[in-house]
């Protein structure tokens, strides 16, 4: 881990109002990648765009196949289009615990459009709300009965539901069940619900429509500064946890089980210690 | 421990990325990050994803027999970038007597039908440490 270039780069600054970090989740074979693709297709013919496309590693060699790329091949020509596959390199929330640092970076070479593409997400994967401006939960036809869109979890966090595949049978009936549970969403904007059959392009421009709306409502009522405060706080803690771990990580299992909190060498007291004084001190900053 | 990042890429016309995938899988288990972009990438396609996703490597998998052109190609675009600390290697149904012009071409390997994984692991680790160096 390059702990000084990610120093550097935290002093890039992040609350750009002239950017739009757009974020895309949900399951695994959704169309995150094929949908992400028509969006910055369609983006780049006026803005620069850049794609932050977020695949699973493996939790046994920490290895990783990063296909996102595929799908957006056309665009790879594009001068446009800056397009980054990353590893979530064992982070579970869905995206890595460098992006905001990434997004930084690229927010700072002129990018107007970020869109960063979560792993396949299952039902907690929601750190990507911590993240972007505007995030965007793509649903499928059929997946499963009308209560999976009551539950709590990445249902909640749509700014926009997207039903992709809309082509498929069943698509009406989840419309129907996603109008309902986004009626009752937070600070009086309404989630809408938008239709898109991605692999035909289909849908993308009204989709694209409703992600200006947000963007402009966030402007509007001040909370796009608000986010990105946000977004700055998940960088210090996932920055923060992930370098424990990884430094964790290379101490054998044994060696850690006995030196926990023993008399000797407390490692748990001293940890939770440095992490008061940081805290602490920082109280005293402000 | 920063994973190796590796760009896994099919130039050319040909469809067939059993191989490819093969390869890409060998090296995602021992633990490095591959990027797989596809079938039927240009040259200049091919050398761009390898800047933006700031790979180690390139393997380029070629069944068309036009790796004579293509994999020259690559070097030399990547050097014309300033990006030739991105190395190449190559694979695919490769006549024997086409391989010493493609690595005086630049490419550091060419990997033909049977090679074992492992061999191609071992490579990719041992070029990346010494490109450390």
């Amino acid at each position: 881990m390059d702990t000084e270039a990610l120093v550097q780069l935290a002093r890039c600054p992040l609350d750009n109002p002239n950017v739009h970090v757009i974020g895309v989740t949900g399951p695994p074979g959704g169309g995150k990648s094929t949908l992400c693709g028509q969006l910055v297709q369609n983006l780049a013919r006026e803005h620069k765009v850049a794609a932050l496309l977020v695949d699973p590693s493996s939790p046994y060699s920490g290895g990783a196949i990063l296909g996102d790329r595929i799908r957006m091949s056309a665009l790879s020509a594009n001068p446009n289009v800056y397009i980054r596959s990353l590893s979530n390199r064992g982070n579970t929330g869905g995206v890595n615990s460098t992006v905001v640092s990434i997004i930084r970076a690229v927010m700072n070479c002129g990018f107007e459009y970020i869109i960063v593409e979560t792993v396949g997400a299952g039902q907690s994967e929601v750190k990507i709300a911590s993240i972007a401006d505007t995030t965007l939960v793509v649903a499928v036809p059929n997946l499963g009965d009308d209560i999976q869109a009551f539950k709590s979890g990445i249902m909640e966090i749509a700014d926009i539901f997207v039903i992709n595949k809309a082509d498929l049978p069943g698509a009406d009936v989840l419309f129907a069940a996603l109008r309902e549970s986004a009626v009752r969403h937070k600070d009086g904007w309404l989630t809408p619900v938008c239709q898109t059959v991605a692999v035909e392009g289909r849908g993308i421009d009204s989709l694209l429509d409703y992600i200006r709306a947000h963007g402009d409502w966030l402007r509007r009522q001040g909370r796009l500064t608000e986010k990105r405060k946000q977004a700055a706080k998940f960088e210090i803690l996932e920055l923060s946890s992930y370098y424990l771990q990884s430094h964790l990580d290379q101490v054998p299992a044994d060696v850690l089980a006995a030196n926990l909190a023993n008399k000797d060498f407390n490692m748990l007291q001293r940890l939770l210690d440095a992490y008061r004084e940081i805290v602490n001190s920082l109280s005293e900053v402000n | 421990m920063v994973p190796i990042r590796v760009l896994v890429a099919k130039p050319g016309l040909d469809g067939h990325d059993r191989g490819a995938k093969v390869v890409a899988r060998a090296l995602r288990d021992a633990g490095m990050e591959v990027i797989y972009t596809g079938l039927r990438q240009s040259p200049e396609q091919i050398v761009r994803a390898a800047i933006q996703e700031d790979v180690d490597m390139v393997g380029l998998s070629c069944l068309s027999g036009a790796h004579n052109s293509l994999f020259p190609k690559v070097v030399q675009l990547l050097k014309e970038a300033g990006a030739e600390d991105i190395q190449v290697f190559g694979g695919g149904v490769i006549p024997e007597s086409d391989i010493p012009g493609l690595l005086e071409a630049g490419v550091r390997a060419v990997f033909t039908p049977g090679t074992p994984l492992e061999e191609i692991v071992n490579f990719v680790r041992e070029s990346v440490k010494k490109g450390d160096a």
